[in-house]
Formats: structure tokens, sequence, C-alpha cells
């Protein structure tokens, strides 16, 4: 059987390399439908350079060496071969292997053998194999003679593989070797040990404070740390005061600009004024004592803009 | 390798700050340390390393640059110019990581075996509210010794040395503020296993509200809605007192260490004590040379 398999394939190596450009061209559908229509009619064989057409011939002979009479035998056949048709009706990636045919076919008018025999041949092993009820083999189907030998490569394979995994992940295991994750919770270990600390800490900072207290021999009784405790709030406490206060007088300002542009007529002097002694325009006699409202009649004097030293200066320059 | 796109241009000079070798206030002379490894280590080890050098800071080289054919002669050497007096070399011998501690130039070394260890970002993935401010690192640590005075000659070399890692402070001096962080050593006499631990210390003003306690280290504005009269916010519960507590939270790195050998060079030299008996010790040594 594998021997036959071989055969085929060493005649069909020729073929291949011609085929291969030609399965490229026939994208387009309708070429391939005709070519199903009518195979030797739409085949227009490409003629092969002279160098293959050499090679064939030759290989052809050395294939015909022994037995010249069978080739031309089988030359006769060719035309009307029952393959082609046989071929047509096959549906399973039937493009392939009509090109497959039509290449066989042409070979032979070039005068290479056509090798009908090893068609059938082949379609049957393939046949054969296909129809094959496979064991549920964890190595998969294997067609090899030498089915021993794969399954003991794969199995080699499998093993170094596991070998390397193992290397790994001891070399991994080394690697994090006293390397521990701590719990989330403190045990009593820890707690003892926090408590030592603590207790060392304590010791230290009592011993620092009773030292820098006595270096400074004022109040013993206002130790250091209350004393920062208490002015901090005291200091927080005036920041928040003071944020306050801000925020009231930020507040007052904004109604204060809200005022201004509803009285159109309060100028910056008025403001000026007002800033003094209240705001004038909130005051009730602000309208009928109204010697301070600008006159936009008329322009502007520079007596009647006296307090206000840039408009007097930008008067003066024009 | 184009490390610089202009030839016209000189390598940025980094200002090499200037710091003291002498403490200006107490005299003392700052004890600097180099934290590096000695062959090759793997990953977790690494950030070991790193998280010693964090846990050493200030006086310390923290991005010390290692190569694979820098001999212990290379940082020798450059150690004298830098002042420095301490080295921490962490190893992998035979997958058994070491930590070893000696004082430059002349020694002596002691090496300790890291039983287990446990790096800052486990430690804070632990925690619920990991917290390691960067202005801790600032000042060098205290150390906390404890349990080392009931053993022999080797605990005492050791506690001394370890407190000579970190500079010496003076309570007639020192700043209260400035100790934030503490390295806690603890001997433990049953099984021979030193626990090194890495705390951050906070204070907190005892017999104050939760209230007052937040508004003054956090800084929250406080809600006053339901109250008659400021007074009341801060007279409500409040006992005067005049202590504040001591809270420790763990940062860096946590090792359990045990005593293997205390030699009386530099790496090298009479062997002081030995863990191990005399063949052990030998193949100790061995270890040691090939790294």
């Amino acid at each position: 059987m594998a021997a036959e398999l071989q055969t085929l394939e060493a005649a069909a190596a020729p073929a291949s390399r011609k085929r291969k450009p030609k399965h490229k061209k026939s994208k387009n559908p309708s070429k391939r439908a005709k070519q199903k229509a009518s195979p030797m009619a739409a085949a227009k064989p490409r003629q092969p350079s002279k160098k293959m057409k050499k090679l064939f011939r030759k290989r052809a002979r050395e294939y015909h060496s022994d037995e010249e009479d069978d080739g031309d035998v089988e030359r006769e056949e060719e035309p009307s071969s029952g393959d082609e048709e046989d071929f047509d009706v096959r549906d399973d990636g039937s493009g392939g292997s009509e090109g497959d045919d039509e290449e066989d076919g042409r070979g032979a008018q070039h005068g290479i053998t056509r090798f009908v025999g090893g068609c059938r041949a082949f379609r049957v092993a393939f046949m054969k194999i296909m129809k094959k009820h496979l064991p549920d083999d964890p190595l998969g189907p294997i067609l090899s003679a030498h089915k021993k030998l794969v399954a003991e490569k794969l199995a080699e394979d499998d093993a170094e593989h596991k070998k390397k995994g193992e290397t790994k992940k001891e070399k991994q295991l080394a690697a994090e070797n006293g390397h521990i994750k701590p719990a989330n919770f403190l045990d009593a270990k820890e707690k003892f040990l926090i408590g030592v600390a603590t207790k060392g800490v304590v010791k230290l900072f009592n011993a620092v404070s009773k030292a820098q207290n006595a270096q400074i021999g004022l109040n013993p009784s206002k130790s250091k740390d209350t004393k920062g405790v208490e002015s901090k709030i005291v200091t927080c406490f005036f920041s928040f005061i003071h944020f306050v206060v801000l925020a009231k007088r930020r507040k007052q300002a904004f109604f204060s600009e809200l005022q201004k542009k509803n009285t159109q007529v309060s100028n910056s002097r008025n403001d000026e004024k007002g800033n003094v002694t209240g705001w004038a325009p909130l005051c009730d006699s602000y309208m009928l004592t109204s010697s301070k409202l600008k006159d936009w009649d008329k322009m502007a004097e520079p007596a009647a803009v006296v307090g206000q030293e840039h408009e007097s200066s930008e008067s003066s320059d024009e | 390798m184009a490390r610089f796109k202009n030839k016209n241009k000189k390598a940025p000079v980094r200002p090499v700050k200037n710091q003291p070798s002498v403490d200006h206030i107490t005299g003392q002379k700052i004890p600097k340390s180099f934290v590096f490894s000695r062959g090759k280590l793997p990953g977790p080890l690494r950030d070991l390393e790193l998280d010693l050098r964090k846990l050493m800071l200030p006086h310390t080289a923290l991005k010390l640059k290692e190569k694979k054919r820098n001999k212990l002669k290379d940082f020798l050497n450059v150690a004298g110019p830098m002042g420095v007096t301490h080295f921490l070399m962490i190893s992998n011998p035979k997958s058994i990581p070491h930590l070893r501690v000696a004082r430059t130039p002349q020694g002596p070394t002691i090496t300790f075996e890291i039983h287990e260890y446990a790096l800052a970002a486990d430690i804070a993935r632990s925690q619920a509210r990991p917290s390691c401010p960067k202005e801790l690192f600032s000042n060098s640590p205290l150390i906390v010794l404890s349990g080392f005075g009931s053993g022999g000659q080797h605990l005492k070399l050791t506690t001394i040395m370890f407190q000579n890692i970190f500079p010496a402070i003076d309570i007639n001096t020192v700043k209260l503020s400035s100790c934030r962080r503490i390295v806690l050593l603890n001997y433990n006499n049953e099984t021979k296993l030193i626990d090194f631990r890495h705390y951050f210390i906070r204070l907190q003003p005892i017999g104050v509200s939760q209230r007052i306690r937040k508004f003054v280290q956090k800084h929250e504005v406080p809600d006053l809605r339901n109250l008659q009269d400021v007074s009341d916010f801060v007279t409500k519960v409040n006992r005067a007192s005049t202590k504040s507590a001591v809270r420790l939270q763990e940062i860096g790195p946590r090792m359990t260490l045990r005593l293997v050998k205390i030699e009386e060079g530099l790496c090298s030299g009479a062997v002081i004590f030995s863990e191990f008996g005399k063949e052990a010790d030998d193949a100790h040594e061995e270890e040691d040379h090939e790294d």
C-alpha cells in the first residue's frame, strides 16, 4: 500500500510543478465551470518549455524502459478513459482532482505516460483510508508503516517537554525559597514584636523628652506633645474661622458688584466716597442730594474730578 | 550604544550632593552603607535587596549599579573615598539566601541565613490601609534590639554591629519629629532566630475625640451643624491629657535571620563564631569563596 502511494507521488511530481500557476488563475468561477463542461475542449494545453519537454520525455523513457509496448497501449486508452467521468461525478475537492486529471491527460498527449492505473489505485486507496473506522488512538491516525516508531518519538517529545517544565518549576521554587506572603491579620508573634518595638520607642521618646525638657528648664508640666496638639488645634481653628470670614467677605463683594450693575449711575468717585461712609447709593437721601452724581451731559472737567488722580492725569494728557 | 545625541553636548553632570560624613551637631561619624548582591540572585531576592537599600536610607547608595564582574574589591575601593562604613551583601548559595553584614574595610563580617523573608510590597498587600509616606525615608531609622543580652559573645558583637549601622542619636539634641521609622531586631533564645522588622512610627494624641484628631491630623473641615457653639466641638469629650500614643505600622521588608557565622575580616579571616560544626563550617567557607 505504502509503496503504491510512493509511486503515485513520483508520477505526480512533474505535473505538480505545472499545476501551481494554473490554480492561481482559476479563481474566477466561470472558468472552472467551463472546465467541468468540456475538459478536453477548454483545456488548451500550455506548451511546456523545450527543456521541460525533454525532461518529461526522458522520464517517460526511463519509466517504460522495460515495457515499451505497455506505454503505447496506455496512450491509446487515454482519450476515452472512464476515469475522467468518474472524477467529474465525485464532488469532494473536485476542482483540484480534476485539474490533476487534465494535467495528466495533457502530459500524456505530449508523449508522457499517463498513470491511469495509478489514478484508480490512488482513488481506491484514498477511499479506503477515508472509509476506515479509526480506533480511539491518542496519537491520531497514522498512515505510516512505522507506527511504533512515531508513537515512540511522540512519547519521547512528551517526556522531554515534561522534564523541561519540571526543571523550570523547580527553578522557580528555588527562587522563591524562603519567600513568604504575610497573612492579612496580625498573628500573636507579630503583635508581640510590635509590642516590643513600641516599648522601645516609648522608652526612647520618654528619655528624649525628659532630657530635652530638663535642658530647657522651663515649665516641665507642659510636655512637648500636648503643647504641639493644643497649638495645632488653635491654629487650625483660626485658619478655619479665617476661611469663613473670607467667604463672607467674598459674598458681600459679590452682592455689592451686583448692586453696582443695577445702578449704572454710580461712578468710581461715588464708590470711593461710599467706601468711606457706608455705601452712598444705599442712603435714603442719595437721589435727593445728587450733587455727587456725575452729569453725563457735561464733559469731564478737571474741577469735577479733583479726587481722581488717574482720570485727571488722563484728561490733562488729552 | 548611542548615549548622547549630540557629540558637542557633554554628559549631564549630576550635582553631587555633599553629604556630610560627620554629624554637625554631635560630631560623630555618620555610618554609610552599600547594599549589594554577590552572585546571581533570583527575582524576589533582588527585590529584597532594593527594599533593604530603601530601609538603609538616607545614608546609602539607593541606585548603586552592580555588574556581574564586580568583585568585592571594587566595592571596597569605592567605599574608601565615599566614606562607606558598612556593607550589606545578599547572596544565594545553593538556593539558600544569605545576608552578610560587614564593616569596612577591616571587618568583622556577620553571616546570616535568611530563613524567611517578605518584601515590602507583600506587606503592603497584606494590610488593609498600607501607607508609606516618602518623607519617612529622609531620616535614618531608630534601631531597637531586644533579647540579645542573654546570649554570648557573638550576640554582643551582632548588637554592636547593628547599633553602629545607623547614626547614633543624642537624646539631648535629637528632634522627635525626625524619628519616623524603627528597625526591630528581636532575638529568640529558643529558636535562635532573629526577627527583623521595619515599622513606621505614628504619634496619636490620647484622650482627644475622634473628630478633633481628624481635624488636627487630616485638616478635614468639621461638621458643626448640630452644635450650638464652637466650644461644644472642643469640650465635648476631651479630657486634658498630656500624652500621645505611639502607633506602629509595618513597612519595608520582614526577615527571619539565623546567625550562621562571624568572621574577623571582610568576608575572610579567622572564624570567630560558627553555628555549625567544623566540617560544615569548611563547606560554608567554600561557598563564600565561589561567589
